[in-house]
Formats: C-alpha cells, sequence, structure tokens
C-alpha cells in the first residue's frame, strides 16, 4: 500500500468515526441525516479511491465516482447552509436541497461531454458546479462571520472546513497536475478535518435536552398571538411561568428554557436547562428552534434571558433573541421573553428590537395593594404571617397562592368569631369579602388583560390620593389587631416548614436555614408542600451530611458538638412527625 | 510546580509537532517549490508566519483557550482567597460590569492595578441579591450572605433589590 492510499483510508477511518460520533451524540435528526449524506459521500469517496489504486475495485464505473464526486460537494454546501441557517428557518431548510438538482443531470452529460473524475476540476461546467458548491460554502461562512455576533465561532470553524477542502481539492488537484502527476481520483485529503470542522460546529450548537417533552406534531391553539415574540417585562418571571403553565393545560405544546425547572413545568409543560456552556445561546436557539420545528404553533417561554447574557454576553444572546422571532414567525408559534434580572442597558437594547411589550406587575405587590385596600396598613402584617404559615419569602408570593391566602384569611376570622361580635365583626367581613373579591378577579387576569388593565396598586394609590382617612384606616382599630395577632396564632400553628426551620435554625444558626432549603431542593418540593413523610427523609438525609462533614472534623470535642446537634434535629424532626399523626 | 511543569511540555510537545508537520510539508512538496524561488518565499514564507504565531500564543498562555476577555479587580482579602481556591464563587453587580461569558478567561487584578493571575470563568447566572444564600456565600470566602451584602454595600452601595453576576471561576495560575 502507497502513502497515499495509506493517508486517504486514515481519513476514511476518521470519517467513520465522526459520523459514527454524530449519529449518537446528535439531537436534530434532519442535521444528523444531512452530515450523515455528506460524510458518506466523501467515505465512498476516499474507499473507491484506495480500492481502486490497490487494484480491489478496477472495474469501477467512472460515472458511479462522478456522481459521488458531485453528490459530495452539493451536501457539502448545504450541510454547511444547514448550519448556518437551519436553526433560523427550520421549515425551510429543505429549500437547500435544490443544490441537488443539477447533480443527476450534470452526471447524465458527463460522458457525452467527456468529463471524467481526474479532470473534475477542470474549465467547463461539472467543474464550475463543483467550485461553485465550495464557493457558496465558503461566502455563507464569511458572511455569518462577520454578519453575526451569534455565529461568529462556529462560522470560523466553518471556514477552516470548507478551506482545508478547496486547498486539498481544486487547489491541490491543480499543483499535480502543474507536476504532472497523477491525481488522488476524487478522494480528498482534507475531508477528516471538514468533517470534523463541522461535527464540532455541530455539537457546540446541539440543542439542551428536554425533560417530559410534550408529543410531537400539531398542538392546539392558545391564547397568546401567535407568530409573535413577546416581552415579559416583570421582576420575577411569574407571568411567563404561569403563562406558560396555562398555555399547555390548554393543550399547546409548550417548552420552558430556564437555569433551574420550576415547579409548574409538572402541568405538562417540557423543560430544557440552560447549562453552563460556552455557547448557551446558540443551544438556547437551537433547543427552541427544534421544539418549534416539530411542533408547530407551540410556545417557548425563554425564562432567563440574563443567565443566557450571563453565560454567552449580552450581543450573542440579543442575536439569538432575533432568530428566534424569525423561527416564530415562520412556525407560526409564540416566544415569550422575560426581562427578569436584565440590567438596564440590556432592557433599553431589547425594547429597541420594537417587540410587542408587556409590562406586568408582581403579583406580590399587587396582592399586598388589594389587601391594603380592605385593612389598611396591616395588609403587610397579615402577609407576612401568611408567608410565614407557608414557608414563603414575601416576593415569592404569585396569583397561585390567592387560595390559599384566601383560606387563611377565612380561618383567621373563623377565630376571631368569640371574641369580635356584632357590628365590628360584620364590618370585618365586609372587609374580607372585598378583599376576596378583589384577590379572585386579580387572580383571575391573564398577563394579557393584566398588561392592558389598571393594576391594583397603581388604582389604590390614585384613589387614595386625595383623602384624609381611607375606610380602612376608619377600620383600623382594636379589632383589626385582634385580626392580626389572630392571623400569628393561624400562621404558628400551621406550617411544617416553619417549625422544621426552628429546628434547624436552633441547632445550626442561620446556616440551618439554607441546610433545610438545600434538603428541600433535593426533595424537589417548596416549603409549602413539605408533608411529615418528607421530615423523615430529611432527618435522615440531614444526618449523612452532617455525618460526614463531622467525619472530616479532627477536633473531638467539635466531632462530638455536631454529632450533638445530629441527634438533636432527628430528635426534634421526629417528635414533629410524632405530633403530626 | 508540577501543573506548570506539565502545561510547559503539552505546549512544547504542540509545537514540535507543528514543525515537524511544517517540515514534512515543505519535503512533499519539494518538486513544487523547484519551480521558483517566488512560490517558496510566498507559500514558504506564510506557512512559517503561522507557525511563529502559533508559538507566541501557545507561550504566553493564551492557547487553547484564547486570550483574556475582560478583567475582574478584587481586594488583597478577596484575591488571597481566589488565588489559593478557597473561593470559588465571585459575586460582582449586574449593572455597569462587563464580564465575558463562560469558557473565557479574564485577567485578576489587585484593586490597585498590578495582574495577580487568570481565571477561568466555568458558570455565570444572575441573582438577586437578596436571594444569595449562605453557601453562595460561604463558597464566594464570606461566613454569611449578610456579610457579603455587608462587603457590596460598602463597595458598591448595594441594595436587596439590585441583581448580581454570580461567576465560578478556576485560577489558571500566575502571570507569566
Amino acid at each position: 500500500m502507497n502513502l497515499s492510499s495509506a493517508a486517504i483510508l486514515a481519513g476514511v477511518a476518521v470519517d467513520a468515526w465522526l459520523l459514527a460520533f454524530i449519529a449518537i451524540r446528535g439531537r436534530r435528526p434532519w442535521l444528523q441525516a444531512t452530515y450523515a449524506a455528506c460524510s458518506l459521500a466523501y467515505l465512498a469517496l476516499g474507499a473507491a479511491f484506495v480500492g481502486t489504486n490497490e487494484g480491489v475495485l478496477a472495474d469501477l464505473r467512472e460515472d458511479v465516482a462522478l456522481g459521488i464526486l458531485l453528490l459530495a460537494h452539493a451536501l457539502t454546501a448545504i450541510l454547511v447552509l444547514g448550519l448556518i441557517h437551519g436553526e433560523t428557518l427550520p421549515r425551510r431548510r429543505s429549500a437547500a436541497f435544490l443544490l441537488l438538482v443539477p447533480v443527476p443531470l450534470l452526471a447524465y452529460l458527463a460522458p457525452t461531454a467527456g468529463w471524467t473524475v481526474a479532470t473534475a476540476y477542470q474549465g467547463h461546467v461539472l467543474g464550475g458546479f463543483l467550485v461553485l458548491c465550495l464557493g457558496i460554502a465558503l461566502a455563507e461562512t464569511v458572511y455569518a462571520r462577520y454578519s453575526s455576533r451569534l455565529l461568529a465561532a462556529p462560522s470560523f470553524w466553518l471556514g477552516v472546513g470548507v478551506v482545508a477542502l478547496i486547498v486539498a481539492g481544486p487547489v491541490y488537484a491543480y499543483e499535480l497536475e502543474y507536476l504532472g502527476q497523477t491525481p488522488l481520483v476524487a478522494a480528498n485529503l482534507a475531508s477528516p478535518i471538514a468533517l470534523a470542522c463541522f461535527a464540532l460546529v455541530a455539537v457546540q450548537a446541539d440543542p439542551f435536552s428536554i425533560t417530559s417533552r410534550p408529543s410531537k406534531g400539531q398542538t392546539k391553539p392558545g391564547s397568546l398571538p401567535a407568530s409573535d415574540a413577546i416581552i415579559f417585562e416583570e421582576i420575577r418571571p411569574k407571568y411567563a411561568l404561569r403563562t406558560a403553565h396555562e398555555e399547555s393545560s390548554s393543550g399547546r405544546a409548550t417548552l420552558i428554557l430556564g437555569r433551574t425547572a420550576p415547579a409548574m413545568a409538572a402541568g405538562g409543560a417540557g423543560f430544557a436547562a440552560l447549562l453552563p456552556v460556552r455557547h448557551a445561546s446558540l443551544r438556547a436557539l437551537t433547543t427552541a428552534s427544534e421544539f418549534l420545528a416539530t411542533s408547530h404553533g407551540g410556545l417557548v417561554v425563554v425564562e432567563d434571558l440574563a443567565d443566557l447574557s450571563a453565560l454567552s454576553d449580552w450581543p450573542t444572546t440579543v442575536a439569538a433573541v432575533v432568530r428566534l422571532r424569525h423561527v416564530a414567525r415562520g412556525t407560526g408559534s409564540t416566544v415569550v421573553f422575560s426581562t427578569c434580572r436584565l440590567t438596564d442597558p440590556e432592557r433599553r437594547a431589547l425594547r429597541d428590537l420594537r417587540f410587542t411589550w408587556w409590562s406586568l406587575p408582581d403579583p406580590a405587590r399587587e396582592i399586598d395593594a388589594i389587601l391594603t385596600q380592605s385593612f389598611g396598613k396591616g395588609a403587610a402584617r397579615l402577609l407576612a404571617s401568611f408567608s410565614r404559615a407557608h414557608g414563603l419569602r414575601q416576593d415569592e408570593l404569585t396569583t397561585e397562592h390567592v387560595p390559599a391566602l384566601l383560606d387563611f384569611l377565612t380561618r383567621t376570622l373563623a377565630e376571631l368569631s368569640g371574641v369580635v361580635v356584632g357590628t365590628a365583626s360584620h364590618g370585618l367581613r365586609t372587609q374580607l369579602e372585598a378583599a376576596a373579591s378583589g384577590l379572585r378577579s386579580f387572580a383571575a387576569q391573564t398577563a394579557e388583560e393584566v398588561a392592558r388593565g389598571k393594576w391594583p396598586s397603581r388604582v389604590s394609590s390614585e384613589s387614595h390620593a386625595d383623602l384624609l382617612v381611607t375606610a380602612a384606616d376608619y377600620w383600623k382599630g382594636k379589632e383589626m389587631e385582634e385580626l392580626f395577632a389572630a392571623a400569628d396564632t393561624v400562621g404558628e400553628r400551621e406550617p411544617l416548614f416553619e417549625r422544621a426551620r426552628a429546628v434547624f435554625v436552633e441547632q445550626l444558626g442561620d446556616a440551618g436555614e439554607s441546610l433545610l432549603r438545600t434538603q428541600l431542593a433535593h426533595l424537589g418540593k417548596k416549603p409549602e408542600e413539605l408533608d411529615p413523610s418528607d421530615l423523615v427523609r430529611i432527618a435522615d438525609r440531614a444526618s449523612i451530611d452532617l455525618g460526614s462533614l463531622a467525619a472530616i472534623v479532627d477536633i473531638p470535642q467539635e466531632k462530638a458538638r455536631i454529632q450533638k446537634q445530629i441527634d438533636s434535629i432527628r430528635q426534634q424532626l421526629e417528635l414533629i412527625v410524632e405530633e403530626e399523626k | 510546580m508540577e501543573a506548570r511543569l506539565r502545561t510547559f511540555l503539552v505546549r512544547s510537545g504542540f509545537l514540535f509537532l507543528i514543525s515537524l508537520v511544517l517540515v514534512a510539508g515543505f519535503w512533499y512538496h519539494r518538486e513544487f517549490y523547484q519551480i521558483g524561488f517566488t512560490n517558496l518565499l510566498i507559500i514558504g514564507g506564510f506557512v512559517t508566519f503561522l507557525v511563529i504565531w502559533a508559538a507566541r500564543l501557545a507561550l504566553s498562555g493564551e492557547l487553547p483557550r484564547g486570550r483574556p476577555r475582560g478583567e475582574l479587580t478584587f481586594s488583597v482579602e478577596e484575591a488571597d482567597r481566589v488565588r489559593k481556591a478557597v473561593a470559588r464563587l465571585v459575586v460582582r453587580p449586574s449593572e455597569g460590569t462587563t464580564i465575558p461569558g463562560v469558557g473565557h478567561v479574564v485577567r485578576a487584578m489587585y484593586e490597585t492595578g498590578p495582574e495577580f493571575g487568570r481565571l477561568y470563568i466555568e458558570d455565570a447566572r444572575r441573582a438577586f441579591l437578596s436571594d444569595l444564600t449562605d453557601a453562595d456565600a460561604r463558597q464566594a470566602g464570606y461566613r454569611t450572605a449578610a456579610e457579603l451584602r455587608e462587603m457590596g454595600a460598602a463597595r458598591w452601595r448595594w441594595r436587596p433589590s439590585d441583581t448580581v453576576t454570580v461567576l465560578r471561576v478556576r485560577p489558571l495560575g500566575a502571570t507569566r
């Protein structure tokens, strides 16, 4: 076996390995199929060269080899176009395959025109087509490199691959011809380099894995406008997640893109976790694009746009946002972006894109405003009692908590039935009913309605502006104080989380709460979802975690102290569980 | 020391391989280059230029991760914790701070100016200051979240509603 055959054979082995790698690793069937076709073409050309050179394939037909050569070049251009534009135009990516149309025609004309594999790159129509294919690939790569921050890095590697193919293809053929040596008969020495570069770009843009993916195919239309990208301007992504939940519940294929899975994703929406990788924005784009390509009319909620910006810088992220709008338009879908945790310049840049923009309130603040209308400044105390009872921070309150809040207020009022009587009791009940009505109507509003309507916080501040004494302030007498005290009592009796927290904090200080919340996160539960069986598991896990900490401490007294804390936490948690039975 | 020696050997090996490929290329195309001095000058000169360029990048520590993009400044105490890898998290205000994304290298500077090393960014996220936990603070080299907030309030006038960027970094060694 001569040196050329050995080099090409090694290249064939690399091509085969890359083909298998992409087939196993990839998450984009369309791209994988294109990559497989392209690498198979180069693989066949290499095998044909080695076979012919070594006398194994002495009778290889010229037209077959020429056909594969044409296919390899056309598929190279198609693959490069797919890697650059495939994510933005998922429904139109098949248009690139029109480059295959001249292939059978040129293969048919080759015998009569005298075109052979050995003279493939010479100045005739066939040679022109081959160079045109490589030229298209190179031109698109150069254009993407300088026009898109998102594709700058991938297009560099695409460029390396295409240039390698050009150097080892037409350029090397001219050199060999100039020196009067035998050409490599269609085989391209640089095909492993090019395919490795294409594989690298495919992997860099590989979609994130989707957990609990909704079934593919047509989805039911949702309430959000289709073929659009909507910005949800909110402090925390509460309405974005609620909308995802509502749309998926109504049968619309929905995907949430975020760092950590929201509890609501269990409602039928798929979830893709953003991983800390260099090309996070590009991978988020491919994830959404692939999802919408298989679920036309679906919904993608990008919950953590700010984290995408942190992972792969803002210009790259905003380029992905613009491309996602094209995807939404091309697939009749909706993409929602939350502005949560974006900086002011980033928000301004997003506004400059002139997307549909919905300014949304923080439900926690609005709930507080509604309660304030009825209970005056003491509303904050009521909310604090409720939040404490459910192990929530006040800024975690959403409209989902409204039924629980109403239940809490009703029970608080019931506590007062023996203490507050007559007109005062009637007054409190009237106030509660007014608050309940306001809370229910606020919670029933969709994001679109809230974005258009007046928020309770604005209404209350406007309506109370000219009043010296509000109705709520009028009632803020002894009865109100009793209501707040009753709320504290109800709160104290209620939550498992609060009791567990007290145990952990008592033993471990402030770090105890962090430990408890970490254990809760491991169980995948929220504080308000805690039940006695969870406490047993938390006690077990905390014993193991703290036990391993004690094991690495060398000081006997400290070791004994930690062990004592472990025992104490376990005993107290078991006591709580016993009481709850 | 062992890590630095290993890095040096890997980089040197990489350069040696490139040099071998370069010489092999000239040998393989010897007949082509015989056709004229101009060809040898232009093509050979270009290839040699690329090799020298690669060598420069390799020796400056910019291969394979590229040049540092941006910088992070630290107080002396913070820098000490980062250099000793006691602190893995770096918390910085999101507003008005440009930080390159994950997979990039940044220059780590003392507040007084000198560079003390380079940091590889492994992870980055945004958080409300009020959402930072004690666990985050401990990984950033502080005892509690309250202590971290106090430091930020003194240095950057942080408020609980501010957003911060939390970076997980890995020191790449001292400046060469």
